[in-house]
């Protein structure tokens, strides 16, 4: 393997209610890679653990055995502050329910990111500004983020996941919620975010995704196992 | 305007506000200084030992002073006792 | 610094998504706050003021006590205690009550004493010596009977006659504390007035050259005179600081409800975090935010609405009480009464108080909006991947 490799997962499993009767493995001795600039999806039927498996790799939480190494890191064991560190600075996150938070305005929701740091109310404004544009959400900025539309919502989430400039975009079943017009046109962003050197990873059951061109590479998802397809 | 600098604009409003009541209190209190002197000999020229806070009743007069103290003695059917009623009010009769 | 100012930012927005339940929050946070402070405020001030001008009484009086009531005493006592050592001037003090059926209102009648010194407290003259048929009165006497310097008060004495007393003085508005219902008169028209006893005085004032011998005196008083009570001044002020005390209190029992409710808001807060506001713990820790972030935000969410409120009670509190004479709670502390004495309390402010009100207050709801988000911020935020 060379040093393109970004992302490498080894044999790793996640379980939950352990010693309990309720206990379960979502995911057991899942290995994969992604390498720079790729688009890698994990497709599965429901309840396969695919989202198990992308906050494992997204640092959301720590696998109950494996390795995954990040950026040449081995992020399976470091403390929770370490992981929000690595949140921030590396990942951003397209959930399935989208997540925003209700009562606050689309600029507020899309800058949710940055409070906690060090930029300036200027520079902050200045990068919404710019994503709101590029994402054709400027006219709805003051809006709470409830009364917008299911596309508008996914598209302020978008914005939300891109504001911290991450190198690792991950989205969970990001078409989900959208008819096949705005899937297309949520695929033309990610092609566009592709062609911009970012990396993403998506999980999804929908064809429409992991039949596009820009897809590299497809992991089959299936109880919790993962085969390369 | 952000809204963290509002906020933070009525919290100094207030502080400056309080600190304004505060500085007037104590020039307040420094100017009735005088006058507390003079109210200080008065009651020593009088002999005085109660202050003429309630006057409503004669056992409540002189609080500290020995009395035939009874508390029905102008309004019998007061209910509450020393040193002066404060919730129940005398009867509409006595009451101007 | 940035940051701080950015999460404020951030948690105003977040408040004001609830406003409705944040403004009455804040309400009564800031009328609790307020009816406390207020109490404090009054007793402190009336306490302090009651206290001083009582440094002014005298350090011992002596009364008889017949039958374990109060009685006239013989002005042989005088010379009796004169002669104890330690002892300065005895003096017998002339005084008693008027009720005044015309107002319903109860007048404090004294003898004219000696050395009363003018001074810019009386409105008007003072008397000559063997001078008589004059008066000087509280003003709270002279407006319930309308009068004014130069007019006639008239009373009626033991044998029903009419007592005409010329006003010659009205103590000024600002001493109603000491002198609202006093009505001052000569020793021969008080005689009249009471038809007093030949050889007797309401009671003894005794004055002691040793501030630190005045309970061994009072001691040595009761051995010579059994059918006596001394009453000393430090007896006095200790009643009076726990009268008002003791009134403080009740008021603050009064309001006791309100407070309670007010720490079963806190309670409510502090016990239960709804579904809602746990998953948007979740949101901002699976985005980035450190556990700490998520608790500086809920110490901004706290503090704002604590710190406001608090401040914004404590500025009412004192204009309250100290510009509108705490008239919300003044029958309450006061009393009913028929003269009404509406002095301007002189603001004595207890920093001390205003730090424990601070302490029991805003500190505890801050608290309680942090801790309860504690556990929901400690906890991986993989939940929310999942809705
Ligand atoms: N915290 C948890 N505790 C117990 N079981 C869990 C937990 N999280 C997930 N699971 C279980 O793990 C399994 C995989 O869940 P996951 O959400 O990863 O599936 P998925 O592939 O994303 O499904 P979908 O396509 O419906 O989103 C499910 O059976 C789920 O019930
Ligand atoms: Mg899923």
């Amino acid at each position: 393997m060379n040093s393109d490799i970004l992302i490498s997962v080894q044999k790793v499993s996640k379980c939950f209610n352990r010693g309990r009767p309720n206990e379960i493995w979502p995911v057991r001795e899942a290995s994969l890679y992604v390498k720079k600039g790729e688009v890698v999806v994990l497709k599965g039927p429901s309840g396969s653990g695919k989202t198990t498996l992308l906050g494992l790799i997204g640092c959301m939480s720590r696998p109950t055995s494996g390795r995954i190494i990040l950026k040449g890191q081995d992020v399976a064991k470091l403390p929770e502050r370490f992981l929000t560190e690595i949140r921030r600075k590396t990942f951003g996150f397209i959930f399935q329910q989208f997540n925003l938070i209700k009562g606050i305005s689309v600029r507020e929701n899309i800058l949710l990111p940055l409070y906690p740091t060090g930029m300036s109310f200027g520079q902050m404004s200045e990068r919404v500004e710019e994503l709101m544009e590029t994402l054709s959400l400027s006219h709805r900025a003051g809006f709470p983020v409830e009364i917008l539309s299911g596309g508008e919502q996914q598209r302020v989430a978008i914005a939300r996941a891109l504001i911290n400039n991450p190198d690792i975009l991950m989205a969970d079943e990001p078409t989900a919620h959208l008819d096949s017009k705005l899937s297309m046109n949520l695929l033309e962003t990610l092609g566009l975010l592709k062609s911009r050197g970012m990396t993403i990873v998506i999980a999804t059951h929908d064809p429409l995704v992991f039949e596009t061109e820009m897809v590299d590479r497809v992991y089959e998802v299936r109880d919790g196992r993962v085969r390369e397809r | 305007m952000k809204r963290y600098q509002i906020f933070i604009s009525i919290f100094l409003f207030e502080i400056i506000v309080l600190v304004f009541l505060l500085f007037s209190a104590s020039a307040q209190v420094a100017k009735g200084k005088k006058e507390m002197l003079s109210l200080k000999d008065l009651c020593s020229e009088l002999s005085l030992t109660d202050l003429s806070v309630w006057t409503e009743a004669r056992y409540t007069r002189n609080p500290s002073q020995a009395d035939w103290f009874s508390p029905f003695q102008d309004f019998p059917s007061s209910v509450e006792h020393f040193p002066a009623g404060s919730l129940i009010e005398p009867p509409m009769r006595r009451k101007r | 610094m940035i940051k701080h100012l950015k999460i404020l930012e951030f948690a105003l927005s977040s408040l004001l998504r609830r406003k409705l339940k944040n403004l009455a929050i804040v309400s009564v946070f800031t009328t609790v706050t307020m009816v406390i402070a207020s109490i404090l405020f009054l007793t402190h001030s009336f306490k302090k003021e009651a206290l001083l001008i009582l440094q002014g009484s005298p350090e011992l009086i002596v009364q008889r006590i017949q039958a374990g009531r109060h009685a006239l005493i013989p002005l042989s006592y005088v010379d009796a205690i004169k002669g104890l050592p330690g002892v300065g001037d005895v003096r017998p003090r002339y005084w008693g009550y008027y009720y005044d059926p015309l107002t319903g209102a109860n007048f404090t009648v004294i003898a004219y004493p000696e050395g009363i010194r003018k001074t810019e407290i009386i409105e008007g003259s003072l008397p000559g010596a063997n001078e008589h048929g004059y008066c000087l009165i509280g003003s709270g006497v002279a407006d319930a009977r309308f009068l004014q310097i130069g007019d006639e008060l008239f009373l009626q004495d033991i044998k029903g006659r009419v007592l005409s007393l010329k006003v010659r003085g009205i103590f000024k508005k600002s001493s109603q504390i000491l002198t609202n219902d006093l009505v001052i008169i000569s020793r021969p028209d008080f005689d009249r007035l009471f038809g007093f006893p030949e050889g007797h005085a309401t009671d003894l004032t005794v004055q002691v050259y040793n501030p630190t011998e005045i309970q061994n005196i009072a001691g040595k008083v009761k051995k010579l005179l059994p059918d006596t009570r001394p009453i000393t001044r430090s007896e006095i002020l200790r009643t009076y600081d726990s009268l008002f005390n003791w009134r403080g209190g009740m008021l603050l029992a009064l309001f006791a409800s309100s407070v309670l409710a007010f720490v079963i808001l806190a309670w409510d807060k502090a016990t239960g975090l709804s579904a809602e506001e746990r998953q948007e713990i979740g949101i901002l820790k699976a985005i980035g935010w450190e556990t700490s972030d998520v608790l500086t935000l809920k110490f901004w969410e706290g503090a704002s609405i604590s710190l406001i409120s608090f401040l914004t009670g404590i500025i009412l509190a004192y204009i309250h009480v100290f510009y509108f004479s705490a008239v919300l709670f003044e029958p309450a502390l006061k009393g009913w009464s028929v003269l009404f004495p509406d002095f301007r309390l002189r603001p004595y402010v207890d920093l001390y108080q205003c730090f424990v009100l601070f302490m029991v207050t805003v500190v505890p709801y801050t608290a309680s909006t942090i801790i309860p988000s504690w556990k929901a911020a400690i906890t991986d935020p993989d939940s929310v991947m999942r809705g």
